[in-house]
């Protein structure tokens, strides 16, 4: 029984599928586009996502720069008044070595510190704040403080993280309007293409049915069809999204920098895999609209 | 003896026009029926109620035990593998063999039948229509009376309660004409119930089987077998 139900589901729809390839087609290129962008936007998005708390953890980190020339006790004064206040979750001392140490590591700034023959970088006092709408104020509190630079008080930039926040939100929704116009052309060409088949096989259908053979049985071929354009597009979309990353992530190892943030090989690979899974959703799920609209019972 | 086919006031319109009125008869097991009647006087309507395709606008009728004036679309299916139907056009898939469209018709009823069982099957019912050596062949490949030989084949495949035929013979010649009555009477003999809609008056006349007149939509007259029928003109209008 398994057999005969393999080979009328799956054999009858394989060959009926190659047959029909040229009508097919259209479909399996919008289809293989569709998924292609969406893996490409998926894994945008989800760099932008890791981006967003990477640029989150570091806006709500305030870097409260010191005097060269500030007193001992007036940096501790400070720091325990830090401490003492209830939205604050931490703070760090950085000396001077310790911050060029850390400029050191960060692209271009080497040069610029071995430029000058003394250390330009500013001991400071690294404060987490817990919650990011509150590092403005205590900006405001320790900005004009005795101990800290009156110059260059603080790495607070009012209104950084809420621009990036902005960008990023704008780029979603891009995204999202994008994705949905392709799908929205993919789901109506792959319809359009079983529509054809229905069309082409209709007298066969009708003997199918008149000599009774059950609905899933008549229908069942037509969202394997489905379901097959939907994996072969997927399976296209995925290694090239794959390909793609895998590609940018060699380049930018090669150059020394960071392809993008969170995005692994093995993020490349659970892409590619969701791509071909959401091919043969969209497929087959194509397949049963095309069927509910233009197959009679 | 219960009846394969019951039909209890039975009627069908289309819109104003009414195709089938107020339908009374039973047929029962091993009984060849003739259902003759001028153009448009309603036989393609209660052949098409008895396979399900359509449903009576009132009344009950009941098919191989099955009340087809209540089911739903996913019973259909199942009225239909009780039911075998030969139509005037053959209807055989053109991709299969003549084998193999007998055996689509076994195998879309029951998937727990085997390749091996169908394949025996359905040779022997290639046998049984006298076209055991022409298994192989396409429908293209075969003449009308034979195409209509291998339709025969698939309807009985499965071993229905109740045959239909829509105008089998009308696309035949005289001679494979009465080849196909012949078929029908054996079919009949096995213990199914055959319902043959035809315009052939001297096949209706010759074989003396009961006859049932559609006249506009009405059943003017239902002739028991061993009569002959003074309306038989009607087969022939």
């Amino acid at each position: 029984m398994a057999t005969n139900l393999v080979r009328h589901l799956f054999g009858g729809a394989a060959r009926s599928w190659a047959r029909n390839i040229g009508s097919t087609a259209p479909a399996l290129g919008s289809m293989t586009l569709l998924l292609l962008m969406s893996g490409l936007v998926g894994l945008a998005g989800f760099a932008l996502h890791n981006l967003e708390q990477v640029e989150s953890g570091q806006a709500s980190l305030l870097h409260v720069y010191l005097r060269d020339d500030a007193k001992p006790p007036d940096v501790a004064s400070l720091w325990r008044h830090l401490l003492s206040d209830a939205r604050v979750a931490g703070v760090t001392y950085v000396n001077k070595d310790q911050a060029l140490e850390r400029a050191q590591r960060i692209p271009g700034l080497p040069q610029l510190a071995d430029a000058t023959e003394s250390n330009p970088f500013p001991a400071s006092l690294d404060v987490q704040v817990k919650k990011i709408d509150d590092v403005a104020a205590i900006d405001a509190l320790v900005r004009y403080d005795v101990a800290v630079d009156p110059v260059y008080p603080t790495s607070y930039d009012k209104g950084a993280y809420q621009r990036i926040q902005a960008v990023l939100f704008g780029t979603a929704v891009a995204g999202f309007a994008l994705l949905g116009l392709l799908g929205f052309v993919a789901v109506t060409v792959t319809m359009n293409s079983i529509k054809a088949a229905i069309h082409a096989r209709r007298d066969e259908i009708t003997i199918m049915q008149l000599v009774g053979a059950p609905r899933w049985m008549v229908r069942g071929p037509f969202v394997v069809e489905g379901a097959i354009t939907g994996a072969v597009a997927g399976v296209v979309a995925g290694l090239i999204t794959f390909g793609l990353t895998f590609a940018g992530i060699a380049a930018a190892s090669g150059a020394f920098t960071r392809f993008a943030p969170g995005i692994t090989i093995t993020v490349a690979a659970a892409a590619a895999a969701i791509v071909l899974l959401v091919g043969l959703g969209l497929g087959s799920g194509s397949s049963l609209i095309s069927l509910r609209r233009h197959m009679e019972t | 003896m219960r009846p394969i086919v019951e039909f209890a006031a039975v009627t069908r319109a289309y819109g104003a026009r009414v195709a089938l009125d107020d339908v009374h008869f039973e047929l029962l097991p091993g009984e060849l029926t003739f259902l003759v009647g001028p153009s448009g006087a309603g036989k393609t309507t209660l052949l098409k109620l008895i396979n399900r395709e359509i449903r009576p606008s009132s009344g009950r009728l009941w098919v191989a035990g099955m009340p087809a004036h209540l089911i739903k679309a996913s019973r259909v299916a199942e009225l239909r593998r009780r039911v075998g139907v030969v139509f005037q056009d053959y209807k055989l898939l053109p991709r299969l063999t003549a084998r193999e469209n007998v055996a689509f018709g076994l195998q879309v009823g029951d998937l727990r039948v085997s390749d091996e069982e169908a394949r025996d099957r359905s040779l022997d019912a290639l046998e049984a229509v006298g076209l055991g050596d022409r298994g192989d062949a396409y429908p293209h490949q075969l003449s009308g009376g034979q195409q209509q030989r291998v339709a025969v084949a698939r309807a009985v495949v499965g071993q229905p309660q109740l045959l239909i035929a829509d105008e089998p013979t009308g696309n035949l010649d005289q001679e494979t004409a009465w080849q196909m009555m012949d078929l029908f009477e054996d079919i009949a003999a096995w213990g199914t119930a055959v319902l043959v809609a035809t315009h052939n008056v001297e096949i209706v006349t010759r074989l003396q089987r009961r006859v049932l007149t559609l006249v506009q939509g009405r059943l003017v007259r239902d002739q028991p077998a061993g009569r002959t029928g003074r309306m038989a003109w009607l087969a022939s209008s």
